[in-house]
């Protein structure tokens, strides 16, 4: 059972501030809880619902440690993939991270690779696999990873 | 006049109606093969659409034109010239644009047995005779392609065709269903149906999902509910598709010269009139609506474009006939208090019927407190605010008031200032300075029932404003629509009035010679249908002949209905039924 009394309201939006975004980039999360039915965490069959952080965040509740996400996310943006609202919630879980003085699982070991291997590894693998991606036809896949790396770059709203 | 009507969907036809009615040409011009539009799609409407459009496809004074395409519009002294890809051309004195709605077509997740509510429909038609095999359990996944970051507004209908479905599908099998919804935007009656289908054993599940894996024998769903993720199969998923304007209206726009809103509707310019003189528009041309708004708004469309001028005039809007229920009174409540709580749920069905007026006045003050610097919690079982209401609740989230949405079966109970909330797996407590519940304002709607029939029930569909032949309803009942509704409104129910004139309408006839002018028959007209004229009269009969001015009895022909108390009034007996 969980129980939320602290208040800490103040701290959770300095949060945000440190995710790069506005608050009401996060707060117009419709509740919809899409986010949870695709969340990696949850192939693990850790019970995570990641609105329950934006929204344990705009109670002014303190996200603690062991909170699941914090723990487990994997960044994988497979809950902004399919958020009505395109909401970044792995962002807001890197700032908590960073706040709460820790890291992933999986920030070590990517860490660990580009200590070993430098950040020239990633052109490096691309291009010496090039002919092969071109060869076997992989190219069809272009405009998935496209999308996907969209999600890295500024979005544009449609507004009134 | 000519009357073009461009599109030939229920809302065009209910244009063109009202225009064959007024003693108009009328073509209609549709671009797919027969006209019918989305209701030709939904199974069980379709034959409604063929008995309303039944009514005038004979009439002479109407064309209609299949598979017509406008390639070129040209405006010469108010006449529009417009020509179709077949060379022909169309002259016309007032356009109507009822082009209507696209319906979103969720590609990315559709599958064989993830299907939309369109599909769905066609499967659960009555023309079919037999349902598929397996149909032992259905989904109903709610808000596809509405709500989001790329289209944010509500489609409205959405939720009412689902309940439809489910009550099309409940008469024919007996499947498992399970509605995964975000909030239950139903109007009316509907709310009377979701209780009866809950009691039924329809599970409905606050949470929506987009985790659907479909293999051979079926989906699996995933949705987190009560603390935990949760993995069902069912042999159907029905996505319950928004609706969206129509991309054919970027190249009318730019054919006829008017404009459209940032999300690609008409832009209404006066109510039902765009922003080109001569052109008007209805349906869902204008936003998501239902069939009988389409109705509704072609029956008005089709109003004005038989007027002139300053059409609805103050005094037709004064009409004793449009009846507005005074809207209850609810102010924002101020007070020495930090924080505020609203309750936005109720377990009165009743009540229910009222939550999108109250959704509205909650937002309302919500943001009013907001600004003000409180901190401000609305605790929701259910918010109703839809098309473009959903913008308000949009920027509602956005200046910061906090929306806890409630799921099914959790509980708020109150103690003073603090509401507690008990869920399956999770129990907290909120404070707040000052707290504000649905059931607080319950009583205002007490035997006020009727106020929301009239938008669900299905026998009055055909009419979609009126109550009574004296009584039309306008207004109130559509908070915070009622702005741009009302005159809508009013316009429609004088297209209904119009039309209901066709069966059983025979002015009374006065005689004038006889006519002593004694204004009996304009005391007992209910529809302040007799006017006193003056005119010039020989009055004196022996004795030398003097002309004088002397009232006399006129009917006026637009708003007689034809019920004959006059004549039984008149004491010298000269109003009469001639034809009868
Ligand atoms: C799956 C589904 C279920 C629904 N169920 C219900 C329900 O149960 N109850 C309810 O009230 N509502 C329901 N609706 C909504 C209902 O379909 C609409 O309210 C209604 O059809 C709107 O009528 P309309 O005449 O404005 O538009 P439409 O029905 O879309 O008709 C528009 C017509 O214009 C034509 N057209 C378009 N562009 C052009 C052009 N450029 N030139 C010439 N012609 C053109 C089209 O071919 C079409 O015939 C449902 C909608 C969907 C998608
Ligand atoms: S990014 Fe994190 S929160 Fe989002 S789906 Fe992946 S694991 Fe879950
Ligand atoms: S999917 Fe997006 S909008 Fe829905 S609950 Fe999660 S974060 Fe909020
Ligand atoms: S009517 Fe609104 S709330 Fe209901 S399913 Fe459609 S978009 Fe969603
Ligand atoms: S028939 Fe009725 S409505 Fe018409 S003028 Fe006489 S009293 Fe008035």
């Amino acid at each position: 059972m969980q129980k939320i009394e602290k208040n800490c309201a103040l701290q959770n939006e300095k949060i945000i501030e440190l995710a790069g975004y506005k608050k009401e980039d996060f707060s117009v999360c419709l509740g919809c809880k899409i986010c949870a039915s695709v969340c990696t965490v949850n192939d693990l069959s850790i019970n995570t619902n990641p609105q329950e952080l934006l929204s344990s965040l705009f109670l002014g509740n303190t996200i603690e440690k062991d909170n699941p996400l914090v723990r487990y996310c994997t960044n994988c943006y497979r809950c902004t993939s399919a958020c009505p609202w395109k909401i970044r919630i792995p962002e807001v879980v890197r700032a908590l991270r960073e706040d709460l003085g820790i890291e992933s699982q999986f920030e070590k070991a990517f860490k660990g690779a580009i200590s070993i291997w430098g950040r020239v590894y990633e052109p490096y693998v691309f291009l010496m696999s090039a002919t092969f991606m071109l060869k076997e036809g992989y190219m069809q896949y272009m405009p998935k990873w496209l999308e996907y790396i969209s999600f890295h770059l500024p979005h544009k709203t449609k507004r009134r | 006049m000519n009357i073009l009507i461009v599109g030939g969907g229920i809302s065009g036809i209910s244009a063109a109606k009202v225009a064959l009615k007024g003693n108009h040409n009328v073509t209609i011009l549709e671009c797919a093969a027969e006209p019918g539009g989305l209701m030709e799609k939904i199974a069980n409407c379709r034959v409604g659409f063929k008995t309303f459009f039944d009514e005038i496809r004979h009439d002479p004074k109407l064309t209609v034109i299949k598979g017509g395409k406008i390639i070129g519009v040209e405006k010469r002294d108010g006449m529009f010239e417009v020509k179709l890809e077949s060379g022909n051309s169309i002259y016309a004195d007032r356009v109507i644009v009822a082009t209507g709605l696209s319906p979103f077509d969720p590609k990315e997740i559709k599958g064989k047995r993830i299907i939309t509510s369109l599909e769905y429909d066609a499967l659960i038609d009555q023309r079919n005779e037999e349902l598929p095999a397996q149909f032992g359990k259905v989904a109903f996944v709610l808000c596809i392609g509405s709500r989001s970051k790329e289209y944010p507004l509500c489609s409205s209908v959405c939720c009412s065709y689902t309940i439809r479905e489910i009550k099309w599908t409940l008469q024919r099998a007996k499947p498992e269903i399970t509605v995964f919804y975000n909030d239950l935007r139903f109007f009316g009656q509907e709310f009377y149906m979701e209780k009866a289908f809950r009691d039924a054993g329809v599970t409905f599940v606050r949470a929506n999902s987009r985790y659907f894996e479909e293999d051979e024998k079926g989906v699996s769903v995933r949705y987190f509910t009560g603390g935990e993720l949760k993995e069902e199969r069912f042999d159907y998923v029905v996505l319950s598709i928004g609706l969206r304007p129509n991309p054919q209206l970027v190249p009318l726009s730019k054919l006829f010269g008017f404009s459209l809103n940032g999300f690609g509707f008409v832009k209404e310019e006066a109510p039902l009139r765009t922003d080109v003189e001569g052109v008007y528009v209805s349906g869902g041309a204008l936003e998501p609506m239902s069939i009988k708004d389409a109705i509704l708004t072609g029956f008005g469309a089709g109003m004005i474009a038989i007027r002139n001028g300053d059409f609805p005039s103050e005094a037709i809007r004064n009409d004793e006939r449009f009846y507005r229920e005074p809207e209850p009174e609810i102010t924002t409540p101020d007070g020495n208090f930090s924080s505020c709580l609203f309750y936005l749920g109720t377990e009165d069905t009743g009540a229910r019927m009222f939550y999108e007026f109250v959704s509205a006045k909650f937002i309302a003050m919500a943001r009013d407190l907001k600004k003000a610097g409180k901190i401000v919690y609305v605790l929701t079982k259910n918010m109703v605010t839809p098309s473009y209401g959903e913008l308000v609740y949009e920027d509602a989230r956005r200046e910061g008031i906090v929306f806890i949405h409630l799921e099914e079966g959790e509980i708020v109970t109150f103690d003073g200032d603090q509401a507690r909330i008990t869920g399956l797996k999770r129990e907290f407590v909120l404070n707040a300075g000052k707290v504000i519940r649905f059931d607080d304002y319950a009583y205002l709607f007490k035997e006020k029932e009727f106020l929301s029939l009239y938008r669900s029930e299905p026998q009055l569909r055909w009419s979609p404003t009126k109550w009574g032949r004296k009584r039309y309803h306008v207004g109130f009942i559509r908070h915070p629509r009622a702005e741009r509704w009302e005159t809508r409104e009013i316009l429609g129910a004088l297209g209904e009035i119009l039309l209901d004139m066709e069966e059983e309408r025979v002015l009374p006839e006065v005689n004038e010679e006889r006519c002593s002018g004694c204004g009996s028959c304009k005391d007992a007209c209910p529809h302040d249908a007799i006017e006193m004229e003056i005119r010039e009269k020989q009055i004196a009969l022996f004795g030398p002949q003097v002309m004088s001015n002397v009232p006399i009895a006129r009917v006026k022909e637009d708003a007689c209905v034809g019920c004959g108390l006059c004549a039984s009034t008149c004491p010298s007996d000269v109003i009469h039924f001639n034809s009868v």
